[in-house]
């Protein structure tokens, strides 16, 4: 329950954009409207090539296989563009002619490894999720002989495989196919992997399909976009193994147009200064490839609902006014007409104006995506990725923070304004010891000794009611639970007695108990320390209990605002009405069980 | 202690995948069409001489005791010979591996000294000139990586900076014609040379390993690049760092842990890369005639001689599940949830 709620949360900074976007992604100007201009180019060269592929031979100014001893190693002019080959051939009339050879084979061959390896992707990911442990097994020992598979060297494989079988076109197919249909069988697997843990694949079996049946019916679908992306990128491979295989003789043989034995035959004057024979079959080879590629990612782009890019900002709009109100005497913090939004879309925060006094507890209230989270991160000045500042003034103790240059921003972010967010286990780093963050974070404000340092850490964490703190200031946050991991939080924040705490949603994903030691706990010490708070919560139980006052936050604007008892009481806006009343419902079962807040409704 | 065990569990599962290695380079050779010891002799010998191969190989017996007998050969180092050259290709792969690895280490430092620090400067959302510059050089690379063929771009190295400039020597191999080798220490010419102090041949050594180092760098250094880069701008934008920076912790820390966050999948595309290049840069080697064990290999199968082949194929696959041990023990020390889970 408590789970879902924060996801609702923490949203808001990308609703704007995604509901636009799905509502966009739906018609087909919406798909055209994405590209980018870059897109549009890799679109055509993509149709160019296909294009290329199916008629290419037939459009070659010249015949491309007829010699013409005559006209050998002609460099590049009028009548040929490109300069003409040993054998006296125009290479413009080869390389029109040629992609027919390398696209043709490359897309033949990956169609049999996704014939091949999408199935027993399937089974192998049916296997592994069964409950007979053979079968486990057997899926564990495909995958282990994959791995093998995949061991050997790719390029002498195939290379093998054609002497095997002889040279010829039919021949690199397959063993191009081989030696890339363990990439779809892997990617088929894993895609399953991830799809059979969904509602609508349990719902498929819970009505009596078959698992193996579900998993062709319903899962494969559903990876077909993933596996589009990646035949993209195969075929690009497939072109450059071919044309690798013929460089070396054992693909597809003179006087066939291809790219890999130009180059091969161009090889041996590009080192005497005859460059043109093999620099332009290479340069279309590279532009195959890469439009291919780029093309796999511009389909997974295309497919994925709802994905694009954050325009980027064109520069930060410098609001230099002068502040327009005069802020509070003495006030520790001072927002004025806060406004903070994503490029080119509404304000998710509008305006937004209070101050805070010294040992005072705000409270932000309102709806998800109301947009509290952010106004409070853009207090700290952590607003994530795409989101700025528009105008207006954030102050604390009478400076205009957006004024600071770095290095005053790092003394005071962390010394005298300190954070506190929720699910803190993302936001500790997984690979450092708690510790040796403790030890930075203190280090960073204050000169002393690492051992000094250390054992301030561990008096800290003695005073929150953390025994045995050697032992947690050397692990790792994947060691701690989700409580202990906020308390570290808290008492990161509370190490500096700071003046001012920012605190979003501190106690979300903790469960309940934990939840009320936790808020007592950093009230207490907010207490003892004097330090006021913005405490940004979605829960009004917390607000009434803890907050002198409160700010009520819907669409980015301040709805109402002013102390807790007189606005839980006589609401004067609908959302606080609407807040209180599903409050209510939860504030009974929270008075039940804990005996408090209720009596401030 | 955890460690040992660790290493222990890891390299158990090393001897079935080698056992199955073998198995496959031994069917392989029985997939040919015609008589193995046919193809191992070639096709000038006598008869007579097939048929004593043939008992000595045991090809005469059933199959699972033919394969006993090729792991008997294995283990004693014994490869077969190669018809073409008639000498031991177990002799012929160990004077040619040098090549081929020196060629891989140095592509391999070009990468990690050059290619992976623009990478993380690329990733950085700094507005200096650095940060720009090096995120236009990522963009230019991350089209080309990966599209250019590696021994297409070999030629047009060779074209611009030997027939052109007449900056570095053609594709004449390792060394000059007249040069003459170092003594052999490691292998490695350019490390030899330096040890015997013999400072010309270290020169022309270096100077013919450049442009094939640094056509393997470009072209198989994509993948690598483009890991490190979106590791690390997924933990510069993560909600870690974002803390680190509220809690004004310096900017130099910030950068190292969130660089300790892109090291783990940077070193699993490192190594599937370097375990990939013993049998995947064949090509380089070809175009600039360094007679590695690849070339040796392509050589090979152009003129059917399938005891190198297989041997071969044995190495590379061998080297390739050993890179890939390596790459599981590193990602066990630098990870500590790797190994909290591994238990």
């Amino acid at each position: 329950m408590n789970e879902n709620k924060i996801d609702d949360d923490r949203r808001p900074q990308h609703s704007p954009a995604s509901v636009t976007g799905s509502s966009a992604h739906r018609s087909v100007i919406g798909i055209w409207s994405r590209l980018s201009r870059f897109d549009w180019v890799v679109l055509i060269l993509f149709v160019l090539v296909l294009i290329l592929a199916a008629i290419g031979p037939l459009v070659a100014p010249y015949p491309p296989t007829i010699a013409n001893p005559l006209q050998r190693l002609m460099p590049p002019n009028g009548a040929h563009p490109f300069g003409t080959d040993e054998n006296g051939i125009d290479i413009l009339s080869r390389l029109i002619a040629a992609p027919r050879t390398d696209v043709l084979i490359a897309v033949l061959a990956t169609s049999i490894s996704v014939a091949i390896g999408a199935p027993l992707g399937v089974v192998a990911g049916y296997f592994e999720g069964a409950d007979r442990r053979a079968m486990r097994w057997m899926s564990e020992g495909t995958l282990r002989l994959l791995d093998v598979i995949q061991a050997f060297p790719v390029f002498i494989l195939a290379m093998v495989l054609v002497a095997i079988r002889g040279t010829g076109a039919a021949n690199v197919v397959f063993a191009v196919a081989f030696v890339n249909f363990p990439v779809f069988l892997r990617l088929v697997r894993s895609e399953l992997l991830s799809q059979r843990e969904q509602v609508y694949a349990e719902a498929a079996v819970a009505l009596g399909n078959s698992e193996l049946g579900v998993g062709f019916k319903h899962l494969l679908p559903n990876a077909v976009p993933t596996v589009l992306v990646q035949v993209s990128v195969t075929v690009g491979f497939a072109v450059l193994l071919t044309a690798g295989l013929s460089f070396v003789g054992a693909g597809v043989s003179p006087p066939t147009p291809e790219l890999g034995a130009m180059i091969a035959s161009g090889a041996k004057f590009m080192i005497i200064g005859q460059w043109w024979v093999a620099m332009f079959p290479g340069l279309l080879l590279g532009l195959i490839v890469f439009t291919f590629a780029v093309m796999g990612d511009l389909a997974g782009k295309l497919m994925e609902p709802g994905q694009r890019d954050i325009a980027s900002p064109p520069g930060l709009p410098n609001d230099n006014a002068p502040v327009a109100q005069a802020f509070a005497e003495g006030a520790v913090l001072s927002v004025r007409g806060l406004t903070i939004g994503t490029y080119g879309r509404p304000a998710v925060v509008d305006g937004v104006s209070f101050d805070l006094m010294p040992g005072e507890i705000l409270g932000v209230v309102g709806l998800p995506g109301s947009g509290k989270s952010i106004l409070v991160r853009a207090i700290v000045g952590l607003l994530g990725h795409g989101l700025q500042r528009r105008a207006g003034h954030v102050l604390f103790r009478g400076k205009d923070l957006a004024e600071l240059d770095k290095k005053a921003l790092r003394a005071i972010r962390g010394y005298e304004i300190l954070p506190l967010l929720p699910n803190a286990k993302s936001q500790l780093n997984p690979l450092v010891r708690v510790g040796d963050l403790m030890l930075a974070h203190i280090r960073a404000h204050n000169r002393c000794s690492r051992h000094e340092a250390h054992a301030r850490a561990v008096r800290m964490l003695g005073s929150i009611g953390i025994g045995d703190a050697e032992h947690w200031l050397t692990a790792y946050p994947y060691e701690l639970s989700g409580g202990m991991a906020q308390r570290v939080c808290l008492a990161i924040a509370l190490m500096h007695r700071p003046p001012l705490i920012i605190a979003d949603e501190p106690t979300a994903g903790l469960d309940v108990t934990v939840q009320r030691q936790v808020l007592d706990l950093m009230m207490e010490l907010c207490h003892q320390s004097g330090a006021a708070q913005v405490l940004a919560t979605r829960e009004l139980g917390i607000i009434a209990h803890y907050c002198d006052r409160v700010a009520v936050l819907h669409e980015g604007l301040i709805a109402e605002m002013g102390p807790v008892r007189d606005v839980l009481s006589a609401p004067r806006h609908a959302v606080t009405r609407r807040l209180i009343a599903a409050a209510d419902l939860r504030a009974v079962s929270a008075a039940a069980a804990t005996g408090a807040s209720s009596e401030i409704f | 202690m955890r460690t040992l065990k660790y290493i222990g569990r890891r390299l158990l599962i090393l001897v079935p995948q080698l056992f199955l290695i073998s198995i496959i380079t031994f069917t392989l050779v029985r997939m040919l069409p015609g008589d193995p010891a046919r193809l191992e002799l070639g096709p000038l010998a006598p008869q007579e001489g097939v048929e004593l191969l043939r008992h000595q190989l045991r090809l005469d017996k059933p199959l699972p005791e033919q394969y006993i007998a090729y792991l008997q050969r294995l283990l004693q180092g014994d490869f077969g010979r190669s018809w073409v050259n008639s000498s031991s290709v177990a002799q012929d792969l160990l004077i040619r591996a040098p090549a081929t690895l020196e060629l891989i280490t140095a592509g391999m430092l070009i990468v990690m000294v050059v290619m992976v620090p623009i990478a993380l400067l690329s990733a950085s959302p700094s507005r200096g000139w650095l940060a720009r510059a090096t995120r236009r050089i990522s963009f230019g690379y991350g089209l080309l990586a990966g599209a250019l063929p590696d021994f297409w771009l070999g030629l047009v190295l060779i074209f611009v900076f030997f027939s052109v400039l007449g900056w570095a020597p053609g594709p004449e191999g390792r060394l000059a014609i007249l040069d003459l080798p170092p003594e052999r220490v490691t292998g490695f010419y350019v490390i030899d040379s330096l040890l015997t102090g013999d400072f010309d041949t270290f020169k022309s050594a270096l100077s013919h390993l450049a442009l094939p180092a640094v056509t393997l760098a470009f072209v198989y250094g994509g993948p690598i690049f483009k890991m490190v880069r979106a590791s690390m701008e997924a933990a510069l934008h993560s909600d870690y760092t974002t803390y680190a920076e509220g809690l004004g912790l310096p900017k130099r820390t910030i950068l190292l842990w969130a660089m300790r966050n892109a090291a783990p999948p940077a070193v699993v595309v490192t190594g599937v890369v370097a375990g990939y290049l013993l049998g995947g840069a064949v090509l380089i080697e070809t175009v600039f005639n360094l007679n590695g064990i690849g070339q040796y290999a392509v050589q090979s199968i152009t003129t059917a001689d399938y005891a190198p082949i297989q041997g071969f194929v044995l190495v590379a696959a061998v080297f390739t599940m050993i890179v890939y041990l390596i790459v599981d023990l590193l990602q066990f020390m630098i990870d500590p949830r790797v190994s909290a889970r591994a238990f």
